[in-house]
């Protein structure tokens, strides 16, 4: 059975997925669902702990050797992004079932838990495989779920949200198939550690850059990263609250991972970022997308589109820990994942609690909420510190290892931005706190404080980024290790 | 309705032979080419065939929507379930190797076994989307 | 020859790109597109990958074909006067097709046996299809049991747009929901402004208001989001 791990965190919810369908109602459906969820959110914990106990593991499917068959690959890199997937997942499907049943019509339920087992799937499924085309496939999964994810939110425009990220996000998929078939060609291989060890030789000719860029490309659409975000605004303000949690803090995490695994462990970090001169060009995008997006989130009145901004913004503090290519830098990148998967699932948990009262999240509506939802906002309060970046919350830890990297390269005026970055967080959070504690609220409305089944995985979320934020022993050392592993130095 | 006589006769000559060709497909897979996946379109196609020309409504009673959605399903769970067999074996996921005593017929058993998955799921979801493009109204007349 | 019969298919494919591009009448748009499979699956006959061209034929040139019909026959068949001359769009189209002119120039020659595709994986499956799995068909051997794991994958992208389509379409338009009078409703689409606020007021069953198949009444940017926004303020 444990040998099986690797496979089984993604076969089992797998075989779930269609059974959600079949069983027709939404209640069975969610419970099919929950056990997807949870069972692999149990089984990436015990992944965790053995890759940090014996290190890589790896399953050979089919009983076929590495480049011959397709192989589980799973490092320190994939368990803790499988991790993340896994828990968000865990906790958002909780959350949906009150959430859900409230934002989607009865008679989808069932599918749409089927979508969203088959997105969860997709998801693990690309971390932790060993193979190429086998990464594209499982994107193919969640990618497609993920559009009719969204295409569920009860405003009517996210259908036209759901339709512009499914035109960008195929071209991103194109983008990435054709940079897999291009290192096909010049290697014969679509083993990922094979690749490695076959790349360097043909690195010289033409086609391996041009795939290089095409990857890139592909990912950086798929990541939203400035300034191929246009799709996700929308995406994330007109999807269900359930939705837009978990794909928020898990599909743009999942793709930080492919640029990490590509960048690092397919092309090497020598090619990628002296041959490619890649960090040239992330590091301005990432800064411009911090402060630009993070300015744009300022003038919002939708919160939900305010946090999709502020997203962005925030996919470029990952993605400059990245461009830095330094053990320190990295470690910055992946924890910032982790702990951006908290916040923003918290946050937009928060925003999904007020959708369900108020059936609306835009900010005139929010007027008065602090005394009529005080736990709802008081979640978002303490979001809204970690996304600042206050010390105690997570959103420190990861941009105390943001300013470390830029100061050990000497970048002072990097560092400076990222504070300023913090300081713009600062005025888009005010901006919700002040209408909703400093507001009088309209005295006929009979506002309540929101459930216990959206308030509990809400809150689970919010003590988390207070307690991985005091003690950020373990997330920083998993991270640290993980950088190591990328970058080929240390154990 | 009396213009559609010859495309009727036509249909209903030509579909057991596009069924009978779906069927070679998917059995000579292992010789020729073809498969899971060419024969469920293959299938599909004449099935759709039949609903156009005799209407979704004759489609529907051969093979109600909830049927045909449980393909799709269900085409899934035998491939996924097949890998499960193997483990249950002893052997890794989808290692067909363990499915017989020898392990070449364990393949053989193993493709089997999946090219029919795949045969149902594409089937099913074929005609699936068929239904529900052709189940709806006109929204602007 | 066969260096003849690609670049004839070439060219075809290039104008039947073209034209479906240029036509505005969506209806020949999909015929032609039907075309474009058919072609392509000739050129993938000419390249010897008959699997593939089989699929193509069947599922581009086939049914999806029936399927785009089947939206026409939901949208209408005239496609809007775009308002602009799309220039963003066709500079990353022109650099994208470049870079990949520029990035396949050095690429090995098509078909060459030194290649290293023919090198390294392929040479295993040949020799060893034979023993491992005794079918004479490596490519069958290749789908369903060296990458078993890829089709089976690809299997669950087809359940996956099945769900996707039966979510967005089945058991006739989506139906919406909105919080009225403290509690979710289903709203079917083609409700307009006034039913709701009626709704609002009298807190009826929203069942009653079934869509009259005008597709929304209430088109363009207000969405359903500024009606809650609306009547909610009146309703306590």
């Amino acid at each position: 059975m444990s040998q099986h791990l690797p496979v089984l965190i993604v076969v089992v919810p797998l075989l779930l997925a269609p059974l959600a369908a079949l069983v027709g109602n939404w209640k069975a459906a969610w419970i099919v669902a929950a056990a997807a969820s949870w069972w692999a959110f149990g089984v990436s914990i015990a992944l965790v702990r053995r890759v940090l106990a014996e290190g890589t593991i790896s399953y050979e499917i089919g009983g076929w050797a590495a480049p011959y068959g397709i192989e589980y690959r799973i490092d320190l890199v994939s368990a803790f992004v499988a991790m993340i997937v896994a828990t968000i997942g865990a906790v958002a499907i909780i959350y949906a079932r009150t959430s859900v049943r409230a934002e989607v019509s009865e008679d989808r339920g069932a599918l749409f838990y089927s979508a969203f087992i088959l997105c969860f799937t997709g998801l693990l499924g690309i971390s932790v495989t060993g193979d190429v085309f086998n990464i594209f496939v499982f994107l193919e999964v969640s990618s497609l779920s993920a559009y009719a994810l969204i295409a569920m939110g009860q405003d009517r425009r996210a259908l036209t949200a759901a339709y512009q990220y499914l035109i960008m996000g195929s071209v991103g998929a194109t983008f990435i198939v054709i940079g897999i078939g291009l290192m096909y060609s010049m290697t014969g291989t679509l083993n990922i550690a094979d690749l490695a060890e076959r790349l360097p030789a043909v690195a010289d000719n033409r086609t391996i850059p041009v795939a290089f860029t095409f990857l890139t490309v592909g990912i950086t659409l798929k990541l939203a990263l400035f300034p191929l975000h246009l799709w996700l605004p929308n995406a994330y303000t007109y999807a269900p609250s359930a939705v837009t949690a978990f794909i928020a803090s898990t599909a743009t995490k999942v793709a930080v991972y492919l640029l990490l695994r590509f960048f690092f462990t397919v092309f090497g970090a020598e090619f990628s970022f002296e041959q490619m001169q890649l960090d040239k060009v992330l590091m301005p995008l990432a800064l411009v997308a911090i402060v630009t997006m993070s300015l744009v989130a300022i003038y919002q009145d939708n919160v939900k589109r305010l946090l999709a901004y502020s997203s962005v913004a925030q996919i470029g503090y990952m993605v400059l820990g990245i461009s830095f290519a330094s053990v320190l830098g990295v470690t910055a990148g992946i924890l910032h994942l982790f702990n951006h998967a908290l916040m923003k699932g918290a946050l937009f948990m928060a925003m999904g609690c007020v959708m369900y009262r108020v059936g609306s999240v835009r900010l005139e509506r929010m007027k008065g909420l602090g005394k009529k939802m005080p736990w709802t906002m008081a979640a978002f309060v303490g979001g809204g510190l970690s996304l600042i970046g206050v010390p105690f919350t997570v959103g420190f830890v990861s941009k105390w290892y943001l300013v470390q990297a830029a100061l050990e390269r000497g970048m002072w005026p990097v560092a400076a931005v990222v504070m300023f970055g913090s300081l713009l967080a600062v005025i888009y959070v005010w901006k919700v706190v002040e209408v909703a504690y400093f507001q009088e609220a309209d005295p006929d409305d009979d506002i309540r404080e929101a459930p216990l089944g959206l308030l509990i995985p809400t809150w689970a979320l919010v003590i988390a980024s207070f307690y991985f934020g005091i003690d950020a022993t373990t997330t920083a050392d998993i991270a640290t290790r993980a950088a190591e592993v990328l970058l080929g130095v240390g154990p | 309705m009396d213009d559609l006589v010859v495309l009727r006769v036509g249909t209903k000559i030509l579909i057991p032979f596009i069924l009978l060709f779906a069927l070679y497909v998917q059995f000579h897979g292992d010789y020729g080419p073809g498969g899971g996946f060419q024969a469920g379109v293959i299938f599909a196609a004449a099935y759709v065939l039949y609903a156009l020309v005799f209407g979704i409504g004759n489609a529907l009673r051969v093979m109600p929507a909830k049927v045909v959605y449980a393909c799709g399903a269900v085409g899934v769970m035998i491939f996924v379930g097949t890998g499960f067999v193997t483990m249950g074996l002893g052997g890794v996921f989808l290692d067909y190797n363990v499915l017989a005593h020898e392990p070449s017929h364990g393949q053989h058993y193993g493709i089997i076994a999946v090219e029919l998955g795949v045969l149902v799921t594409v089937f099913g979801v074929m005609v699936a989307i068929f239904y529900a493009f052709a189940g709806r109204r006109r929204l602007d007349p | 020859m066969i260096e003849f019969v690609d670049v004839a298919l070439l060219v075809l494919l290039a104008i039947t790109g073209v034209t479906i591009i240029r036509l505005r009448n969506l209806f020949a748009a999909v015929m032609m597109a039907g075309i474009y499979s058919l072609l392509s699956a000739a050129l993938f006959v000419v390249m010897d990958a008959v699997d593939v061209a089989f699929t193509e034929a069947a599922v581009g040139a086939g049914i999806s074909t029936v399927l785009m019909l089947g939206t026409l026959a939901l949208v209408g068949h005239q496609e809007k006067k775009p308002r602009r001359p799309a220039i963003v769009p066709l500079f990353v189209v022109l650099v994208t097709g470049g870079i990949l002119v520029y990035g396949t120039s050095q690429m090995p020659p098509f078909g060459h046996a030194d290649n290293p595709i023919h090198q390294h994986v392929a040479p295993y499956y040949l020799e060893e299809s034979e023993h491992d799995i005794e079918i004479p068909n490596v490519v069958t051997s290749v789908l369903s049991s060296y990458r078993g794991y890829d089709t089976m994958g690809e299997t669950a992208v087809v359940f996956t747009a099945m769900v996707g389509v039966l979510l967005l379409l089945a058991r006739g338009p989506l139906p919406r929901r909105v919080l009225l009078g403290g509690e979710w409703r289903t709203v079917r689409p083609g409700t307009t402004r006034e039913e709701l606020r009626a709704e609002a007021a009298h807190a009826l069953d929203a069942d009653g208001s079934d869509g009259d198949g005008s597709g929304g009444t209430t088109p363009g940017s207000p969405g359903s989001e500024d009606i809650v926004g609306e009547q909610g303020g009146k309703h306590g």
